[in-house]
């Protein structure tokens, strides 16, 4: 299943195609956010002020559009909804992500802009946004040069690729419904503040603006679109079922390559890339220790290919592609998702116990993460809670006579 | 408020929005971004400038692969893209001009653009922390469902309400 088309990584002979269809996305995307009106800095900067709550009502639609077209697309099994969103998103670092996104509210409202609208800006000849966009490609500079310092506050509260659906434990396009059905009732409250804002200004035109019609035709669809994603949980469930498959886009997630490292070690040669002295002291059974600097010299290009290279960074953030000597390998060049951290909590970690009311796939993900983690770690799992709180004990016979027992 | 009405609906434009990041998810594997673009251009010019330094700067020297230029990358051709649909766009609304937007109250335009550049910085800073900006973290990520793209969006809001009293001046 090979849902995208060929070429996530832009090399090879699709490249100038994925440049051109970058240049195509961007040209779209441009194009929306300047008619939306975020080429304007006071447009934007009135979200803040509560007069416009536009910036809200178009991130809000967007989003809950592109959520429910990938859960329709991965109910049809077009696309594999994880690997997609391993593809496309970073990993989760929750303090680094609270103090970035604070950051950069912070610059939103004092620039009137953020890194995307300020380029729109500047592009229909705003000066203010132009000089934003400068800001922002001098800010990328300063935290380069001033990385020892402004470096410690990144990667901080690594969790590694998650995702909502994973924290509530509900199966993602219900959470996709849910999220939906949030947004609409933001949509109606933002609609009242902009009112009572209005009123208080003594702003009529601005009342009298509000065109209900459009309004019901956006909410119609997307309640319609929310629906269809709802359809698709009753489909047969072979998109998920195709999950234990090959992750898309060059990438493993950390557990498909247990499966592979307990059941099929031998379809896998791994690299690892960390330091020496770190992947001497501990590293996924099986690994070699390369270097990354070093991994040139393995000739790669040059051998049968007939395993599927995996490839193992110390994080998910030092190695976000497929290293460009381990691209021409004849066979399957695969990023571990996460890198070794990634295995660590993963494979290293004692999981939680599941609480008495899991259910089956939860219980079966339980059994499998202890028996890898007692088989990497020599320790013996705790049993699994007993179902529905039944007090159970077991009968003990008492042995009787002798015999070999 | 005539110009407002030059302006899409809220809840299509956003629904459009939606329907290009959806294709770029189904299309390319990967989301809408903006900032690593900069962050890009601002490695290049490095690299450019003192190329010695630039390889000695594990921020700038890991974004270069060998013999093909930092720019030479996805992320800058879909800014390209955005300036284009963004000049195309406002040209055919007639909003094309050289101006410093800023409130009404405010006279002077050179604080508006210290002002402007000012943000700017501390946004570049904030993306490279956050690895995106509100295109490729909150919105990608949101759409995508991604914990920290959420826990993202939630503090840019906070972070802008949260400043926005201090700079009211340059709005009202």
């Amino acid at each position: 299943m090979t849902p995208f088309l060929p070429f996530t990584s832009l090399s090879g002979d699709s490249r100038e195609l994925g440049l051109v269809v970058a240049v195509l996305l961007g040209f779209a995307f441009g194009f929306v956010l300047e008619r939306a009106g975020f080429g304007r800095a006071d447009k934007l900067a009135a979200q803040f002020y509560l007069r416009d709550m536009t910036v809200f009502k178009v991130m809000f639609s967007a989003i809950v559009t592109a959520m429910l077209g990938v859960m329709v697309a991965a109910g049809l099994g077009v696309v594999e909804l994880r690997a997609l969103g391993e593809s496309a998103v970073s990993a989760t670092y929750i303090w680094s992500m609270l103090i970035g996104g604070l950051l950069l509210g912070a610059g939103f409202i004092i620039s009137g802009y953020c890194p995307g609208t300020s380029a729109v800006a500047a592009s229909s000849g705003n000066l203010d946004g132009l000089f934003t966009f400068i800001g922002v490609i001098l800010g990328s500079l300063l935290y380069a040069e001033a990385y020892p310092l402004l470096g410690k506050l990144s990667g901080l509260g690594d969790m590694g690729q998650v995702f909502l659906y994973d924290v509530f434990g509900v199966p993602a396009p219900l959470l996709a419904i849910g999220i939906t059905l949030m947004a609409l009732a933001m949509f109606l409250g933002a609609e009242k503040v902009e009112r009572i804002m209005a009123r208080r200004s003594g702003d009529d035109a601005a009342l009298a603006a509000q065109a209900p019609r459009p309004r019901r035709f956006a909410f119609g669809a997307l309640g319609a679109v929310a629906l269809l994603a709802l359809g698709t949980l009753a489909l047969p469930a072979a998109p998920r079922a195709a999950m234990g498959g090959k992750a898309a886009v060059g990438r493993i997630a950390q557990e498909q390559l247990a499966h592979r490292v307990l059941e099929e070690p031998w379809t896998l040669r791994i690299l690892d890339l960390r330091a020496r002295k770190s992947c001497e002291k501990k590293r996924i059974p099986g690994a070699e220790c390369v270097p990354l600097e070093t991994l040139p010299k393995l000739g790669l290009p040059y051998t049968a290919g007939e395993r599927d290279l995996i490839l193992v960074a110390s994080n998910g953030r030092t190695l976000t592609e497929v290293p460009d000597a381990a691209r021409r390998y004849p066979g399957k060049a695969l990023l571990l998702v996460g890198g070794f951290d990634g295995w660590r909590s993963y494979a290293l970690t004692k999981p939680r116990v599941p609480a008495a009311s899991a259910g089956p796939q939860e219980l079966e993900d339980y059994r499998f993460r202890a028996a890898l983690h007692s088989a990497m770690t020599g320790r013996k799992p705790p049993p699994p809670a007993p179902a529905g709180g039944v007090k159970y004990a077991p009968k003990r016979r008492k042995k009787k006579g002798g015999g070999c027992g | 408020m005539d110009r407002s009405k030059k302006f899409w609906n809220p809840y299509l434009a956003g629904v459009a929005l939606g329907l290009v990041l959806l294709a770029a998810f189904l299309l390319t594997g990967y989301g809408l971004g903006a900032s690593g673009a900069a962050n890009r251009v601002a490695a290049a010019a490095v690299t450019g400038v003192a190329p010695e330094h630039a390889a000695a700067t594990p921020q700038i020297a890991r974004l270069g692969h060998d013999g093909g230029s930092i720019l030479d990358n996805r992320l800058v051709f879909m800014v390209l893209g955005v300036v284009l649909g963004g000049a195309v766009a406002a040209f055919t609304a007639g909003r094309m001009g050289r101006k410093v937007i800023r409130g009404p109250n405010m006279k002077s335009p050179g604080l508006r653009l210290a002002l402007a550049l000012t943000g700017g910085v501390i946004m570049g800073v904030a993306a490279r922390l956050s690895l995106g900006c509100t295109s490729g973290q909150a919105l990608s990520g949101g759409a995508m469902l991604s914990v920290g793209s959420w826990i993202f969006m939630f503090a840019v809001f906070g972070g802008g309400y949260g400043m926005a009293y201090f700079v009211r001046r340059q709005w009202s």
